[in-house]
């Protein structure tokens, strides 16, 4: 098999597995230390666990085993009408395997990237839509990230990567049925079945680098879109105290979390023997989004008992249904700028240190309507340091690297006024910040 | 070590993100449930004989931590004559907003609480039932306004118990007027003074709502809500009937058709600076009269000082009570929605109670739950 024909059917595999995926905290802060510190600009200046998700094809340039874990935790403060409205910290840990080899003479590596948070491996939520949410912060960031990828590297100048991310869907149902007493609750006879699925789904990516000297590469990454859907059913039907029937079906359908698809083009120039300059362009097809909310279907049938309902029960009535407004929001470039200098080379160790920013101006166009997805521009500006341990123990025959990040992002100040004066929310400012920190260590076999 | 941090995912805490959300400050609302009040949820002033109604709900300091809540009402004469009974206004009060001296439930345990009567019906233009008090704190006074039979008139006092009326109702039925959707008395009156100083009045009449404003809170002109047209116009009138065929199925027809009214006015300026004119009203689906009319409390509102509002087509409070005459409590534990609304009977035979009008609570933000009701006051 040719290294051309090799590269070509681990694309074919990741491109053909699955079309649909999923949202990750990866997209918006970053995965593993090194590469956050440099503002994600690292699609063609990557080879370590983290090339799973920047860019699978550097997965082949990795000298050895490597092994890597980390940590990262992510502060919001993000306030509306000057109120923090305590979105949840994202954090957990981050970690990877890069496994390097030679397939029919040709550099292969395979790769396998986690992100586990610790608080929650997954969160759920479907809001109302008026109901004011940082859509890009609060929920779609609470998730597990799991990716596998390999990389082929036919030529020296070439490599070429590809894989797949793993998510799980939800689809359940919950039955109720049995007899109900209203004036002793506690003489009631209810049974209930619960039945849940979660179901795997997966998504693409791919990447190619290429190198055009030994101090410039060119890199683009494809990542695929992914839907999270959350169906679920719920059945209520039995007697009341002798005096009726009743029925109360309902059916919830929504895409919990969305992950729209990106292509990154980047570039990496080695200055000097000492400087790194990284950058790459994400565009995102963020108009594609769809916002996680449920569409319900309700059907409740009660019908009165003999002689009619007494004058003091009111009994429900079937809820309206809901228009849902789609959510609007525009294709986005991301700009990431990313500088490196090796401050100090010995023999035997290195010390880098890092700094990164980035741009997202917000895809959410202006709520002035019912729905209030809020979200505003985001300014990102990181630092971070390494070190470079060069074999240090005879059982270490790789490198032994530690490195560090911090990452600040400004959410700018800005004002949303309702077109509708009846709104029952209102106008209102809405801005934040947002602190990242994080650790990661890489032992090379 | 991996291993133990990531064994915490199992220890989640549940998420947030929804905390301090931005609101309107008016719903919609959820009635008190059975912990919240000390009397029968969502009732928090009701007596069967007296048949509280038509709140008025002040604060009773400036301090925006405190539930403190002065509530005025429409209370009928207990006779014992048989001659006709006539409708005054009481006051009473609650340290947490629900707790309310001299409620049913006060009553059982103090037989001899009783609220304040502060107005009777004795100037000839008011006829025998003052109703609808809208009371406001002006300087170091408590301003009242209230409806009588021939329109609207005001009484002041130092400490809100005494109070000294104006001799003549301030706004009248004007028979010279072209205003021909003003077919009766103004009556319900609410009053607020916007940051420049200046006072607005809106009151219902005709089965809508009319605007008037003042430099002194005491003489008042009528507002024109379109200059556009030759009449003089409502800020809020009846919503257009919806036919039955063009519903999807499970929508409601809008619920105020028949009649609108009660306005309880509020002012807020925005956080992109604009004035906000907010307006809680009753809205009934059918005319005055209809024996098998239904109501429910709305929400209108328009940005400026002048001009029509704007209703929203969803209630902020509909329970099928004949829920009438909104009055709004906010402080920074939330906000609590007064209405008057019916009582359903109980009992049988000889034991019966029909049902009698009481007036109740609501709050928002409906997701949140009060620290159960505290004890009723010693004192009114």
């Amino acid at each position: 098999m040719s290294a051309r024909a090799l590269g070509a059917l681990a694309l074919s595999v990741a491109l053909t597995s699955a079309l649909d995926a999923h949202a990750n905290p990866l997209d918006t802060f970053g995965f593993g230390s090194r590469g956050t510190a440099l503002g994600g600009a690292t699609s063609a200046d990557v080879k370590d666990f983290s090339a799973n998700y920047y860019n699978p094809a550097g997965l082949s340039r990795a000298r050895g085993v490597e092994l890597s874990l980390g940590y990262f935790r992510v502060e919001h403060a993000l306030a509306i009408n000057g109120k923090d409205n305590h979105v949840d910290p994202v954090k957990g840990l981050v970690g990877g395997l890069v496994v390097p080899g030679k397939l029919l003479g040709i550099p292969f590596a395979f790769g396998l990237a986690l992100h586990l948070p610790d608080d929650r491996i997954s969160r759920v939520r479907a809001l109302r839509q008026e109901q004011p949410r940082w859509e890009l912060y609060d929920n779609r960031n609470q998730r597990l990230y799991l990716a596998t990828n390999v990389s082929v590297s036919p030529f020296e100048w070439l490599q070429v990567g590809g894989g797949l991310s793993f998510m799980s869907s939800t689809q359940g149902r919950l039955d109720i049925s049995g007899s109900a007493d209203v004036t002793q609750p506690e003489h009631s006879q209810l049974r209930h079945e619960v039945d849940a699925n979660l179901t795997a789904i997966r998504y693409p990516q791919a990447g190619i680098r290429v190198a055009l000297g030994p101090r410039v590469a060119l890199a683009a990454v494809y990542r695929g879109e992914f839907k999270l859907k959350l169906d679920l059913k719920a059945r209520l039907h039995g007697d009341i105290q002798g005096l009726t029937t009743a029925l109360y079906d309902l059916e919830t359908h929504s895409v919990n979390a969305f992950l729209p698809q990106q292509l990154v083009f980047g570039g990496s120039w080695r200055v000097t023997d000492d400087l790194r300059v990284n950058f790459d362009a994400t565009w995102i097809n963020w108009s594609a989004y769809v916002a996680p909310v449920a569409k319900l279907d309700v059907s409740l049938d009660i019908p009165p008992p003999q002689g009619g309902w007494p004058a003091s029960i009111t009994p429900p009535t079937t809820p309206a249904p809901q228009h849902i407004v789609p959510i609007v929001m525009h294709d986005r470039v991301v700009p990431h700028v990313g500088v490196e200098w090796r401050a100090i080379a010995r023999p035997t160790w290195e010390a880098f240190t890092r700094a990164g920013y980035e741009y997202a101006k917000s895809p959410i166009a202006a709520q002035t309507g019912v729905t209030n997805y809020v979200d505003r521009d985001r300014h990102s500006v990181s630092f971070g340091v390494g070190a470079r341990l060069v074999s240090p123990l005879r059982e270490l025959p790789g490198d032994v690297r530690f490195d560090a990040h911090a990452q600040y992002s400004a959410l700018r100040l800005a004002t949303t006024a309702k077109a509708d004066p009846s709104d029952f929310v209102g106008d209102y400012t809405a801005d934040g910040h947002i602190w990242n920190v994080g650790i990661s260590a890489t032992v090379g076999f | 070590m991996a291993a133990v941090i990531a064994g915490c995912a199992t220890l989640g805490s549940t998420g947030q993100g929804d905390v301090d959300l931005p609101s309107s400050g008016v719903g919609p609302f959820r009635k008190l449930a059975t912990l919240e009040t000390k009397d029968v949820a969502p009732f928090v002033f009701h007596d069967n004989v007296r048949r509280y109604r038509q709140p008025s709900a002040v604060a009773e300091d400036d301090d925006p931590n405190s539930a403190r809540v002065v509530l005025f009402a429409v209370a009928t004469e207990v006779t014992t004559l048989g001659g006709p009974a006539r409708d005054f206004i009481v006051r009473t009060r609650a340290d947490d907003g629900r707790s309310f001296f001299a409620t049913a439930a006060d009553l059982s345990l103090h037989a001899q609480h009783a609220p304040t009567v502060v107005l009777v019906p004795d100037a000839p233009w008011e006829g025998d039932r003052l109703a609808s008090p809208d009371a406001m704190r002006v300087g170091g006074e408590w301003w009242l306004y209230y409806a009588g039979a021939g329109g609207i008139g005001l009484a002041r006092s130092k400490d809100g118990v005494t109070f000294r009326k104006e001799v003549a109702p301030l706004l009248a039925l004007d028979a010279s007027a072209s205003d021909p959707w003003e077919t009766s008395a103004p009556s319900a009156p609410s009053v607020a003074r916007y940051p420049d100083g200046r006072w607005r009045m809106l009151y219902a009449a005709g089965g809508q709502i009319g605007e008037a404003s003042s430099d002194d809170g005491v003489a008042w002109t009528r507002v024109d809500a379109d200059p556009t047209t030759p009449a003089m116009d409502p800020v809020l009138g009846v919503a257009a009937n919806v036919a039955d065929a063009s519903l999807a199925p499970g929508e409601k027809p809008p619920f105020d058709t028949g009649e609108v009214g009660d306005p309880c006015l509020l002012l807020r300026v925005t956080a992109s600076g604009r004035l906000h004119v907010r307006v809680l009203y009753t809205g009934w689906d059918g005319p005055r009269g209809a024996p098998d009319r239904t109501s429910a409390i709305g929400f209108a509102a328009r940005y400026g000082d002048s001009g029509r509002l704007v209703r929203n087509a969803a209630p902020v409070y509909s329970v099928a009570q004949h829920e009438a005459a909104p009055s709004l409590f906010t402080w920074d534990g939330g906000a609590l929605l007064y209405v008057e609304q019916l009582m359903p009977a109980s009992g049988s035979g000889a034991g019966a109670s029909p049902a009698y009008p009481g007036i109740a609570a609501a709050f928002a933000p409906p997701a949140q739950t009060l620290a159960p009701a505290g004890d009723f006051p010693d004192t009114n």
